[in-house]
């Protein structure tokens, strides 16, 4: 202070510039950095079950993933030895001589390895579910989209969807793929045909209720293109909605295929699949237990930890939960 | 339905053979001809042989009896047999001028020989004109069947003099029943001591025919009739009544149908009129009771556990009972059903030593345990759902605020007043769930075998049934519309407030 005291007013002059005024700048308002996902992913992370059931569903996705490449499943391998058909763990170890991974669950009715097989089974499922949820969702949400937003295109999409959603929907896919065939493309496609129209029709309700909230108004007086309305000002309001989709969606394919391949229409016999197992080895569930209950417990275990981690997500996707 | 319809013409016709023992017998042209026989019968397309061409042609030349005798109609007959000389025969000619100019297509099988001479098995030559119907054809034919009412014109037949429907007094119940004559059914209408113990066979509902699982039987007999084994009863026939000559058997009086063909002398003695034919009482339910006391029991068992579940599930939210329902129904959203119906059979049948698998022979109650256990553990779990969800979400409304603050209890509260409003979200659902029963769940009669029509769809597809599986989707579609409809209408008797009319101002 002293020295500024000591100085001439040049010298005070030339230190200080004047600043103008910025009408850009004021009307800034500066709040602390808010990204949406980084608080969703805080928010799901601070429950310890998210955290188990991830790391459980990462070794489940790596082991059927991986593991098929070095321990190739054939069902049909000991086909010809009739002796080592429906061999209890135990037996098994001893028949194929010494411990081995191979034959740690026993072998099934035809003296294949049930855990190798659960492994490329679960592969088959995971698959499956993953692609016709992506099929489905992106179709469905896009279509939704549009069907909620235009009314023209409701009109006409509620009378396909009366004639088709008043067909029972597991009706519908045991007669699909009894007519187009049982390969693993073929099954999708019957999964995927007119699945998504349920979904559309759910997300439509959803859409056409944010349509008309005050805000969205506002912005289509203001002049906002329809795609911009849709992509900005509805969606983001509708991603706990998405997430709580996918969270029943995934689930219900697998579901789907076991049942589908329960009452024989489902993969053909060729694809190693978890529905197959257990029908393959449904009659004999009291007497051979262990071929019966390893691909239940996997199906069963597979879509909890995926409905379990897909609702949390969908409660964390909230904003409100966000504090 | 009519998207169902065309969906199943796209399936090959050819699969329908795939386990029929006479078409496995059968080689060459016999086998050709024996496939377009079935298939004119289950209405693929319509064919003319050409044998039978020439047995009108001579019926009506000489007469029905000696025609077979004369040397032209033989020589016209044989012709077809001569691969090279049967086209200049002049019957020939005017079969294949006549039907191809109605549209037909003519198919020529030749006849196949073995270089002796001597004809291969099953292949003698035949001549065949068809015509395929088309897929709105077979569709209007179908819709045109659905629904037949039996009149007293029914029957053809001019034997059959009197001809009337009328009250008489029932001979085999007491009390009173529509007969008819000239009709199909001898008893329209009559009472029985069977569940639901007034009955009738006045207006049917035809489904279709099945192709290849109960060859060639009416669907809706199929479904209706009772299984297991034969009931007798001490009773007498038509001829005997007012007599006392009784016998022991098992015919159901009731089920008299009309013999069109001959009657025999024993039949002459044991009715008085020409109808003869009748199906047995049986011990065990038909497929479709079956598979509703099933369904029907355990819906009232979801209702009964399901909503008061879920209304406590409500009251004490985040509580330790709350906790094991939200798990419960986790782990019967996520878990596949037939794993958790396995899981449940394997537990009933080690621990309470309750029967598994339906046996055939008998019925017993044990048998009807485990099956209405595993169709009510979802219901209840989708109840528990809902009645949670819907009366969380009323805890907040005003009503509540204000009856809380009239002092009333936190009991009557949630008893009378948020239950009654959350109720409104599931009273459409009742009349689908009641008509679900007649549905049936494919899986659980799967796992249990039991003989029911949720089985009835999955059996079909496997063995190739078309005439089934359409029977089964057009039976499912029609349920699931009038359940709709049905829904509609219980909502607005249960809340005023709510109506389906546009002009009255009610808005949904």
């Amino acid at each position: 202070m002293s020295e500024l005291k000591n100085m001439t007013p040049e010298e005070r002059k030339a230190l200080f510039t004047f600043v103008d005024n910025d009408a850009i700048s004021s009307e800034k308002i500066v709040a602390p950095r808010y990204s949406y996902w980084r608080s969703v992913f805080r928010v799901f992370f601070r429950k310890k079950i998210n955290i188990f059931c991830l790391v459980v569903l990462t070794l489940i996705l790596l082991i059927s993933f991986i593991m098929p490449y070095f321990w190739p499943y054939n069902l049909m391998e000991n086909v010809s030895r009739a002796t080592s058909y429906n061999l209890s763990p135990k037996a098994a170890q001893a028949y194929f001589g010494g411990f081995s991974i191979k034959w740690l669950l026993g072998t099934g009715s035809y003296g294949n390895s049930i855990l190798y097989g659960i492994v490329s089974s679960a592969r088959t499922s995971l698959l499956l579910a993953i692609i016709c949820a992506a099929i489905n969702m992106t179709l469905g949400i896009i279509i939704g989209a549009i069907w909620g937003y235009s009314k023209r295109f409701d009109s006409v999409m509620l009378v396909i969807y009366n004639i088709i959603a008043n067909v029972p929907y597991i009706l519908l896919i045991s007669v699909l793929v009894y007519i187009i065939g049982s390969g693993f493309w073929s099954f999708i496609f019957a999964l995927t045909v007119t699945g998504w129209l349920g979904i559309a029709y759910f997300f439509r309700t959803q859409v056409m209720i944010i349509r008309d909230r005050e805000y969205s108004l506002a912005s289509r007086c203001l002049g906002t293109p329809v795609t911009r309305v849709i992509s900005k000002n509805i969606l983001p309001f509708l991603t706990s909605v998405i997430v709580t989709l996918l969270a029943t969606e995934l689930p219900s394919y697998i579901s789907m295929e076991v049942f589908l391949s329960y009452i024989g229409v489902g993969l053909s016999a060729t694809i190693p699949s978890l529905g197959r197992m257990i029908q393959q080895a449904q009659t004999a569930f009291l007497t051979y237990p262990w071929e019966f209950w390893p691909p239940v417990f996997i199906a069963s275990a597979i879509t909890i930890i995926l409905y379990v981690l897909g609702q949390n997500l969908a409660d964390a996707s909230d904003p409100r939960t966000h504090m | 339905m009519v998207v169902m319809l065309l969906v199943y013409t796209m399936i090959e016709r050819s699969v329908i053979f795939q386990q029929d023992d006479v078409w496995n017998k059968k080689s060459n042209n016999d086998r050709i001809t024996y496939e377009y026989a079935q298939y004119q019968k289950y209405g693929y397309l319509t064919y003319v042989d050409y044998t039978s061409f020439l047995r009108d042609k001579y019926i009506e030349k000489y007469d029905a009896n000696t025609y077979t005798e004369k040397q032209d109609y033989l020589d016209d007959k044989a012709v077809i047999q001569d691969a090279k000389a049967y086209l200049k025969n002049a019957s020939v000619q005017e079969f294949i001028s006549m039907y191809e100019g109605k549209g037909y297509t003519i198919r020529y099988l030749e006849p196949l020989k073995y270089r002796n001479g001597g004809t291969k098995p099953g292949g003698n030559g035949s001549l065949l004109a068809i015509t395929e119907k088309s897929v709105v054809n077979r569709l209007w034919n179908y819709i045109k069947g659905f629904i037949t009412v039996e009149t007293t014109k029914d029957i053809k037949d001019p034997e059959l003099t009197e001809r009337y429907i009328r009250v008489e007094k029932d001979p085999y119940s007491g009390l009173f029943a529509v007969v008819g004559s000239g009709t199909q059914h001898k008893y329209l209408l009559y009472f029985d001591g069977r569940f639901p113990f007034i009955h009738q066979n006045w207006i049917h509902l035809n489904l279709g025919t099945s192709y290849t699982r109960f060859r060639g039987q009416e669907i809706t007999d199929v479904i209706n009739s009772p299984t297991g084994d034969l009931k007798p009863k001490r009773q007498q026939y038509p001829a005997m009544l007012g007599t006392d000559e009784y016998v022991n058997i098992a015919v159901d009086f009731h089920t008299l149908t009309y013999n069109s063909g001959i009657v025999s002398d024993v039949e002459k003695r044991q009715f008085n009129d020409k109808y003869t034919v009748y199906s047995y009482r049986r011990s065990g339910l038909s497929m479709l009771e079956n598979s509703f006391v099933i369904g029907i029991i355990a819906t009232l068992i979801a209702y009964a556990l399901g909503l008061p579940l879920g209304m406590t599930m409500a009251r004490h939210k985040d509580g330790l009972g709350d906790k094991l329902g939200n798990a419960y129904i986790i782990f019967i959203i996520a878990v596949p059903r037939l794993a958790y119906i396995f899981m449940l059979a394997a537990l009933g049948t080690t621990l309470f030593h309750l029967p598994y698998k339906f046996a055939n022979a008998e019925v017993r109650i044990l048998a009807y345990v485990l099956p209405t256990i595993s169709m009510a553990l979802p219901a209840i779990g989708g109840l528990m759902k809902w009645m949670r969800r819907y009366m969380i979400d009323q805890m907040n409304s005003d009503y509540v605020k204000f009856a809380r603050a009239e002092g009333l209890s936190e009991k009557e509260i949630f008893n009378i007043h948020i239950s009654k409003n959350a109720m409104i979200y599931l009273v459409h659902g009742i009349p689908a769930e009641i008509l679900g029963c007649l549905v049936g769940a494919i899986i659980t009669e799967r796992v249990y075998s039991v003989p029911g029509v949720g089985n009835l769809l999955t059996l079909a597809i496997n063995s190739h049934d078309n005439g089934i599986i359409v029977a089964c989707t057009v039976f499912y579609t029609s349920l699931s519309i009038i359940a709709l409809i049905l829904g509609d209408l219980l909502l607005t008797k249960y809340d005023p407030r709510i109506s389906l009319s546009e002009d009255s101002g009610g808005g949904r």
